[in-house]
């Protein structure tokens, strides 16, 4: 049997969608249970809670796009932009509710200067903390990693409806399933907390990046599987 | 004065006595409720009962909600023993992973329930199971190296191998509730497209992380936390056998089965919640009401 370039779409296209996800989860800004009492800088949650929302949103306006069209770009960049608005939204009243609620200045923790503003970072942080809130090089990268994550579960969600040919229904979880396996290894990688691009934990990011890489492959290996079997029928 | 005491100390046992029977209907057999002794026997009796009531779909749904209670369990029970140790990014993470893994294995298994049926029995989707199990092995020791992530646990490949597995029994076993077969395109049709996966994913994953979530710290007993994902089933249950009598998808084609679901998942759910409550009450070293809920001594 010849191998169709259906099939190799499927691999590719899934494994570039898992390391996009895996780079996604080194971008955004995760503080975890410190964050919930203001004494980290980032969202107050794990790492794939905010994944999970940000690319399910990502996949919702994907998915809406896909109706219309068949141009794999657009269902991308839809994605993207869906999870994007999740993930500055959650960042912008996060930060509102620090600052009027807790009454704490966004600061970054990690860094002396905003890499990005040059905002003096230092003078505002609580001593014995580790920063508060989402200051703006941290909001950036975590619209960065919004944006390559929805492009991602939507990269993966676009070749799981027309190259193996599931319904919509089954295309959007199987994409999550894949998405949340690839990422979840590269947020084991980040242990709790991380505040974006300019944190000394991003150096890391070159680690999980086999990992994913293999278990994405592994993954759209599965899918190629069942689509040979479904069409042998 | 110690004729007194002695009244009130009789006194005493009876009052308890009225108020456990007007609290409990069921008797108090918490202490020595025992899981299977260990880890491995309880994935072993949890996967055997999976596979019987994975592949015949034929069943009634009460026993493939048995099967569901037990899928839970072990999963449940593979998170903590994985959590003990800190994973860094809470415990939701990998309970997240397990129904991820069983998405893809469940649709894996799915696409080959048509090779090698006989009627109702469906022996091939356990290829998807199998399948998930290798590839949560090869995502264990990858987290687990000391060469990529090194999260260094103790025992994590099998565990994560055991969590793709029953993460995947758990999802074929809601779909074969639902849809009362395990064919593709009647689980697409039933379960994907109409939506009910959504509840299926996240109820799944509340059912495997949220047990050793809620119950961490360092009192934490093994028995006292798996009471809590069989209670969680309980609500799935109720859950799924309403959308099979709104779908009217049971394979015997009548509203008993259904019915009985839910009448079975509000049992569970009410044994499992309120001896939860109780065994919390009694090995807790003291209940301060704040006179808003009753407290139950």
């Amino acid at each position: 049997m010849a191998i169709e370039p259906e099939l190799i779409y499927i691999v590719v296209y899934v494994t570039i969608g898992g390391v996009l996800g895996s780079l996604a989860a080194h971008l955004c800004p995760v503080g975890g249970a410190p964050a919930a009492m203001g004494t980290a800088t980032g969202i107050a949650t794990g790492t794939i809670q905010i994944l999970l929302g940000a690319v399910v949103t990502g996949l919702f306006t994907a998915a809406t796009v896909s109706t219309f069209t068949n141009n794999i770009v657009l269902v991308m960049i839809s994605g993207a932009v869906g999870a994007t608005i999740m993930m500055q939204v959650t960042m912008f009243f996060a930060n509102i509710l620090y600052g009027f609620g807790c009454g704490i200045t966004p600061t970054s923790g990690r860094v002396a200067v905003d890499p990005i503003t040059k905002a003096d970072q230092t003078s505002y942080k609580t001593p014995q903390t580790d920063g508060h809130g989402i200051p703006d090089v941290v909001f950036i990268s975590g619209t960065l990693g919004g944006f390559s994550g929805g492009a991602g579960g939507a990269l993966m969600y676009y070749t799981l409806l027309h190259y193996a040919h599931f319904t919509y229904g089954t295309a959007v979880i199987a994409a999550l399933g894949i998405f949340v396996a690839s990422a979840i290894i590269a947020s084991y990688n980040i242990r709790g907390t991380i505040e974006g691009f300019q944190d000394p934990k991003f150096k890391r990011v070159h680690l999980a990046l086999i990992p994913t890489v293999v278990i994405s492959i592994l993954c759209s290996l599965v899918v190629v599987i069942a689509t040979i079997a479904l069409r042998g029928a | 004065m110690a004729a007194e005491e002695k009244k009130a100390e009789e006194k005493k046992p009876e009052e308890k006595k009225v108020e456990e029977e007007v609290v409990e209907a069921k008797p108090k057999i918490t202490d020595h409720f025992k899981f299977p002794p260990d880890e491995t026997g309880l994935a072993i009796i949890a996967g055997v009962i999976c596979v019987l009531a994975t592949i015949f779909t034929a069943l009634p749904a009460v026993i493939k909600g048995l099967g569901l209670i037990l899928a839970t369990l072990w999963g449940a029970d593979c998170v903590r023993k994985t959590s003990k140790y800190g994973l860094g990014t809470g415990v939701p993470s990998i309970g997240v992973m397990a129904i991820g893994y069983g998405v893809i294995g469940a649709i894996l298994g799915l696409a080959f329930a048509r090779y090698g049926n006989v009627g109702q029995i469906f022996p091939g989707v356990l290829l998807g199971v199998v399948l998930m199990g290798l590839i949560g092995l090869v995502s264990g020791y990858f987290s687990n190296s000391v060469k990529w992530i090194a999260m260094k646990i103790p025992r994590l490949e099998r565990a994560m191998m055991e969590l793709g597995m029953a993460g995947t029994f758990a999802n074929l076993l809601m779909y074969s509730i639902v849809t009362g077969s395990l064919r593709f395109d009647a689980v697409v049709t039933w379960v994907m497209d109409t939506g009910v996966i959504a509840f299926m994913f996240i109820l799944g994953v509340l059912a495997m992380a949220h047990p050793y979530n809620a119950c961490l710290g360092p009192d934490e007993r093994r028995e006292r936390t798996l009471l809590v994902p069989v209670e969680i089933t309980g609500l799935i249950c109720i859950i799924l056998g309403f959308s099979m009598l709104v779908l009217g998808t049971s394979p015997f084609h009548a509203v008993w089965d259904g019915m009985s679901l839910i009448v079975f998942g509000l049992i569970v759910w009410v044994v499992f919640y309120t001896r939860y409550i109780k065994t919390c009450m009694k090995e807790c070293y003291a209940t301060v009401g704040t006179g808003l809920i009753k407290t139950i001594d």
